[in-house]
């Protein structure tokens, strides 16, 4: 019934819904391997639905996610988290557990009642840890942590789980921009040192222009553009996506595309009635 | 290996406060605190049999009790071996299983709250029993699968008036006080519409009283907690994966929904089935897994702490309940309620002033 695939993960004519309202219809999408795909797109148009199910917590209603051209709904649960890891939009932590004992239930997966602690688990919890700079916060318990170190934390316990592929929802909401770059700049690094195949859904078009090898865009549960964000980018895109007219420049510090919205609000509506 | 190289700088991480032991391919992680807490609780446990077993219309000394146990001849056999002994055993079993059932019940629902015998189980349990007994309805050995049924529907009924999207688990917790509430209110109704002298003997039933209890009810509660003990082993460790939300679960391999499901079903099997042998002893699945977790002060609730001091509680209990106000021994329903009574308000007092805090 599937065709054969050229990348490890894909969507096949995946239709999605939420009890009876259809999000994601008859969607085709490949993910590069070893490559950075960003998937962006106004509120409320698929993206995080669409990597739901890509991380198979959500079933697909029609069509399905192939992994390794494995039907993913047919795959034991445990066997994927081998080799996908997903980080939600907002995870919550068990009550007082600290992060070095978060981090280790990303080892959940490579563990069996007699397996409990390997030397492997304990280097890639430590390791985890190391990558994310959250080694000195291990022994802290997780619910006195900022925002940024707390998605740091949750980053470290994918990375613990060392699969091949992550896939992360909105990975920098609620962080601010110093952070936003941080946790971003880890992922690119991930995916460059260690050839791990990122899928991420990003709200802002220009992180995701800037991140991204492989961007998709999205509007109403359809994939309008998808390719390399400066062949991608363009005023009409974001014109046709977002219903927003911009000047797409070149990026000063990288080279790429930057959307700079066109039309600012105006104080006075009065005053803007005169000048015309 | 580039890893092996790249790592050699790494500090040893494991979880805290756990040893490590490893053996070959074999490793297996032992929380520290945790098991000088069920060797203490056992030893403790230990001191209550015997003490129990001593201690009676008549005293018989730790000795003798010990050779009892082991199965030499002695002269205080009838009173320890055939009088006391039964009814401990019971005791002990109920103990442990609500200990259990409480532990695994609190963790899915992620709710100190939501033990059995707040939400309506042992409830359940004891109304279909109470039914059975007023209405002569079944044979005598049947009533623990009364029980059972009656417990399950109990949880059943829980869970249909508490869905709605998900199980949000205060309201779980307030549908299974209300359904508690209305299960009294039947047992009450069959008490007085059944038979007068039956309706007595199922009331001392009801406040759970080991007074009676002997072998015919040890019988399938040993057989439901030896069955149980495989299964609680697998929960002790498939507990680790409850106490994240659906999505993180199932992103490392846990399916929540349905390991909510088989954690919840062995938890008001256990309950149930203790019910029916020792009746509803209260309060003891609400207190023996919060002790416990404190004193072992782990995020998750251990299992094996909680069987211990579920057992602790009940044998402690209905030692002062037989020898209190002696001649007159009162059922060890009351005494775990004096205790457990106002445990319970202060939870939910605490619970209340940081609002919020148990939603799951």
């Amino acid at each position: 019934m599937s065709r054969p695939t050229t990348s490890r993960l894909a969507a096949q004519d995946l239709t999605l819904a939420y009890e009876d309202r259809t999000v994601v219809e008859g969607l085709d999408l490949e993910i590069p391997d070893g490559k950075v795909t960003v998937v962006v797109g106004p509120n409320a148009c698929g993206k995080s639905t669409l990597l739901r199910a890509l991380g198979r917590l959500l079933k697909p209603r029609r069509g399905a996610v192939l992994l390794d051209g494995a039907e993913l709904a047919r795959v034991p649960g445990k066997q994927i988290a081998r080799t996908i890891g997903v980080l939600p939009q907002s995870p919550t932590p068990p009550d007082g557990i600290t992060v070095a004992d978060l981090v280790a239930r990303g080892r959940q997966p490579h563990q069996k009642w007699w397996q409990q602690w390997s030397e492997a688990d304990e280097q890639a919890v430590a390791e985890a840890l190391q990558r994310t700079d959250t080694a000195d916060l291990a022994d802290r318990p997780v619910d006195e942590l900022s925002g940024g170190q707390r998605q740091r934390v949750w980053i470290a316990m994918a990375l613990a789980q060392d699969t091949d592929l992550l896939l992360l929802d909105e990975p920098t909401t609620y962080l601010d921009i110093a952070h936003q770059v941080e946790v971003l700049d880890l992922v690119r690094r991930l995916n460059h040192e260690r050839g791990r195949t990122v899928v991420a859904v990003l709200h802002d078009l220009n992180q995701a222009a800037r991140y991204a090898d492989h961007l998709v865009a999205m509007k109403a549960g359809r994939i309008v553009a998808q390719g390399r964000p400066d062949e991608v980018v363009t005023a009409e895109l974001v014109e046709d996506v977002f219903g927003l007219s911009s000047v797409v420049v070149t990026d000063p510090v990288t080279g790429g595309p930057l959307v700079v919205p066109a039309r600012a609000w105006q104080p006075a509506p009065l005053q803007e009635e005169h000048i015309r | 290996m580039s890893r092996a190289t790249a790592t050699a700088a790494l500090p040893h991480v494991r979880p805290a406060g756990h040893a490590v032991l490893r053996g070959g391919r074999a490793s297996f992680l032992v929380h520290r605190r945790s098991v000088v807490v069920a060797v203490a609780l056992a030893v403790l446990l230990a001191c209550a049999v015997v003490a129990y077993l001593c201690v009676g219309e008549s005293f018989v000394p730790p000795m003798e009790v010990v050779r009892v146990l082991l199965g030499r001849p002695s002269p205080d056999e009838l009173v320890v071996g055939t009088l006391r002994l039964p009814r401990l055993v019971v005791g002990l079993l109920a103990g442990a299983a609500f200990g259990v059932a409480g532990a695994l019940v609190q963790t899915v629902a992620r709710n100190p709250l939501a033990s059995p015998d707040v939400i309506g189980v042992t409830h359940g349990a004891g109304a279909a029993t109470v039914a059975a007994i007023s209405f002569n309805a079944v044979a005598y050995d049947a009533l623990p699968y009364v029980s059972v049924a009656g417990g399950l529907a109990a949880a059943l009924l829980v869970y249909v008036f508490a869905w709605r999207r998900g199980l949000h688990s205060s309201r779980f917790v307030l549908v299974g006080i209300g359904v508690s509430v209305a299960l009294g209110s039947l047992t009450q109704l069959f008490l007085t519409k059944g038979d007068y002298l039956v309706a007595q003997q199922a009331k001392v039933w009801l406040t759970g009283s080991l007074n009676g209890r002997g072998y015919e009810e040890a019988r399938p509660l040993a057989l439901v907690l030896l069955l149980a003990v495989p299964a609680a082993l697998w929960a002790a460790r498939a507990q680790r994966g409850a106490h994240f939300d659906d999505d993180t679960a199932a992103a490392l391999g846990v399916r929540l929904d349905r390991l909510r499901l088989y954690l919840t079903v062995l938890g008001v099997v256990l309950a149930s089935v203790a019910t029916g042998a020792a009746g509803p002893v209260d309060f003891v699945a609400l207190l023996a897994p919060q002790i416990a977790r404190r004193l072992t002060r782990t995020a998750q609730i251990p299992l094996l702490s909680s069987a211990l001091t579920g057992a602790l509680v009940v044998v402690v209990a209905d030692l002062l309940a037989r020898r209190l106000f002696s001649p007159i021994e009162l059922p060890v329903g009351v005494l775990t309620a004096v205790v457990g009574a106002p445990y319970l308000m202060w939870l939910i007092v605490r619970t209340r002033s940081r609002s919020g805090g148990t939603t799951s």
